[in-house]
């Protein structure tokens, strides 16, 4: 990625955050990554104490989410970034378990870019997670709405 | 009500009905005595009347004799004399009918018997003072008329005929009396049957009314019984439906959840290898610098094996194997969560019945197994099959499911030869799928169809649901499902599903 595009990784298990981490990095990607375990300490960041997003004014932001968290589920974070002014132009990529066509559909409405299984088998996980950190090391990320 | 009181109910009915009749039959019988009774009285009573009336013309005939005597004696006209022989031959007659009239009667038969006598010299009387009269003899005529009048003949006449009319008349007061008696007795009977009757009668009412009120008791708890009865299933089958959706939720939960910790350790079990392998490279290259025998390359690539001696060699295998088995351990419980998140997912899809060519569903079965059919030298015979308004993705995995297991446990070396039957009864459709393989010992006949329960040798892969997902799916369908087995013969699994399945959904309302 050209320009310093923050990394943004909501997910509650942290062997999974570690594995992730470690496969994007393999990758060859080494943009910062911010991890966080839980729902409302991602939101806190994203949005700020007055829930508005403008501290990201400027930013460029890519988001990958797990739907499953303790606190929330990643619909809801899905949804207001995808509503907030600032952050709707920012990649979202949902990396999860659920594999439910149901659930898939609904991210896609939602304005999810990409929404990847997390395959149980690690061969397949790490390659899937290589490939994305790939892909992240090409694609353009727009800086947050001014 | 116990059947015993019923029973009990029922036998008081019918013995107050037999009392009834018998009381009937006693008044009948009761009447018809008594009518006997009155009509033998009332024959006694004539008769006293008639022997009364007899005694009487007797007497009369006698005295008409006697008159008409006299009245010859004084003026000799023979017309009279005609008149006195036209009595006395009717004395004798007259009296011969009253000793027949009276002969029941010992009394009487005296009285007859003194009266006969007196008539007798009486008629003697007669004839001879005919005969003075007739001699012209009138002085003798005179004199026995005289002695006549006041003689014991007429007197013992008047007073036995004036016995017998009282004893007659005795008689008559006694059978009046009789008569009345019986009057009294059978109007007696009459009311009192009548009145046992209408007792009878009576309880009779009280006791049906009793038993229709206590029927008509029933009959309303009955149905009430009967609403509650449906309530109750209704609530039943609602929590049984809630449960089943828990259970289903559950299922997916648990499932679900157990993926991600999983992952975690595959993926560090990964790392773990690698790691495995920068160790004993490392441990290799110092062994080599120890033992200063440059032996490989330095430029040996990371896959390359690091070449180990002896003791490292030991532990680098034991750590291999642990790595090994963690692998397969995990690969193993991965396929389960991936049956049951697949099962559970299979029992929230909802069913469609539709109009199902049973035979063609079959045949592309066959097809599809045409390949393995082929390694195992089988045989798949489709005999006629009716055809069924059902869902058509659940029939096509119970039949595949079913025809799959029949050609994967065939006897090695025996060539397969499956059986497809189909057949109609009462509504429902079942089919049998059997073949000639190795058979299911029949204490393991419950146990296959438990999820995750496999029966048998153990030489085939497999995870143990093939069969509960199908009894599940039956079910779902209606159905049911059974199996008939012995090692070593061959196993026919028997389907029985309605012909025409209205989809009842158990979790559309959920």
């Amino acid at each position: 990625m050209s320009n310093p595009v923050t990394i943004i990784m909501i997910e509650d298990d942290e062997g999974h955050a570690r594995l992730i981490e470690r496969n994007i990095r393999r990758s060859g990607v080494n943009n910062e990554i911010i991890p966080f375990t839980n729902g409302t300490d991602a939101v806190k960041y994203l949005f700020g104490s007055d829930g508005s997003g403008l501290a990201h004014k400027g930013n460029a932001l890519l988001i990958l989410l797990d739907l499953n968290l303790p606190d929330m589920t990643g619909i809801d974070i899905l949804r207001r970034v995808k509503e907030n002014a600032y952050l709707k132009c920012a990649p979202v990529v949902v990396l999860t378990t659920t594999d439910d066509s149901q659930e898939i559909k609904r991210c896609y409405e939602l304005g999810a870019n990409v929404y990847i299984t997390k395959p149980v088998n690690y061969e397949s996980f790490a390659n899937a997670i290589r490939q994305l950190g790939l892909f992240f090391s090409v694609i353009q990320v727009p800086a947050a709405a001014t | 009500m116990t059947p015993d009181a019923t029973r009990r109910r029922a036998i008081g009915q019918i013995l107050l009905l037999a009392a009834g009749f018998l009381v009937l039959v006693a008044i009948s019988t009761a009447s018809v005595l008594l009518v006997n009774q009155t009509r033998s009285d009332n024959a006694g009573i004539v008769r006293a009347v008639e022997v009364e009336g007899m005694i009487s013309t007797l007497l009369l005939q006698i005295r008409r004799a006697e008159s008409s005597a006299r009245a010859y004696f004084m003026t000799s006209d023979p017309q009279l004399l005609t008149d006195h022989e036209a009595a006395v031959a009717t004395i004798l007659p007259n009296l011969e009918e009253l000793a027949r009239s009276t002969s029941d009667n010992p009394a009487q038969a005296q009285h007859i018997k003194q009266l006969r006598a007196s008539v007798e010299v009486r008629l003697q009387e007669f004839a001879r003072f005919v005969d003075f009269i007739k001699g012209n003899d009138k002085a003798s005529a005179l004199a026995m008329a005289r002695d006549v009048a006041t003689g014991p003949t007429v007197k013992s006449i008047t007073e036995l005929s004036a016995a017998m009319r009282a004893e007659e008349e005795r008689l008559l007061s006694l059978r009046i009396a009789a008569a009345d008696r019986t009057q009294q007795l059978a109007s007696a009977v009459t009311i009192a049957g009548s009145g046992l009757v209408i007792a009878l009668a009576g309880i009779s009412i009280f006791l049906v009314r009793r038993s229709a009120n206590a029927r008509d008791g029933a009959e309303a708890m009955l149905r009430e019984n009967n609403l509650n009865l449906e309530t109750t299933v209704d609530e039943r089958t609602a929590d049984l439906r809630e449960a089943n959706d828990e259970i289903q939720r559950f299922a997916y939960i648990v499932s679900h959840d157990l993926r991600s910790p999983l992952v975690n350790i595959m993926g560090f079990t990964s790392e773990l290898e690698e790691l495995r392998g920068d160790i004993f490279r490392r441990i290799a290259s110092l062994a080599r610098t120890q033992s200063a025998a440059p032996a490989a390359p330095d430029n040996a690539t990371d896959s390359a094996e690091p070449v180990l001696e002896g003791a490292d060699k030991q532990l680098s295998q034991d750590f291999t194997e642990a790595l090994g088995f963690i692998k397969s351990s995990i690969a193993k419980m991965d396929r389960l969560i991936t049956a049951i998140l697949n099962l559970t997912r299979e029992g929230r899809r909802e069913f469609q019945p539709v109009q199902i060519d049973t035979r063609e569903l079959i045949e592309t079965i066959v097809s599809t197994v045409a390949h393995q059919a082929a390694e195992a030298e089988a045989n798949i015979h489709i005999e006629p099959l009716p055809d069924i308004v059902s869902d058509r993705l659940a029939m096509e995995q119970i039949f595949s499911n079913l025809i799959d297991n029949a050609l994967k446990y065939l006897r090695p070396g025996i060539p397969g030869e499956l059986h497809v039957r189909g057949r109609t009864k009462l509504g429902f459709a079942i089919f049998e799928v059997s073949d000639n393989g190795r058979g299911i010992d029949p204490k393991d006949h419950q146990r296959i169809f438990d999820l995750f329960r496999r029966a048998g040798t153990q030489d085939k892969p497999g995870q143990g649901i093939g069969l509960a997902h199908v009894r599940a799916l039956v079910r779902r369908l209606g159905g049911t499902m059974s199996v008939s087995s012995e090692l070593n013969h061959g196993s026919t699994f028997t389907i029985t599903l309605p012909i025409r399945w209205a989809a009842t959904n158990r979790n559309r309302e959920s």
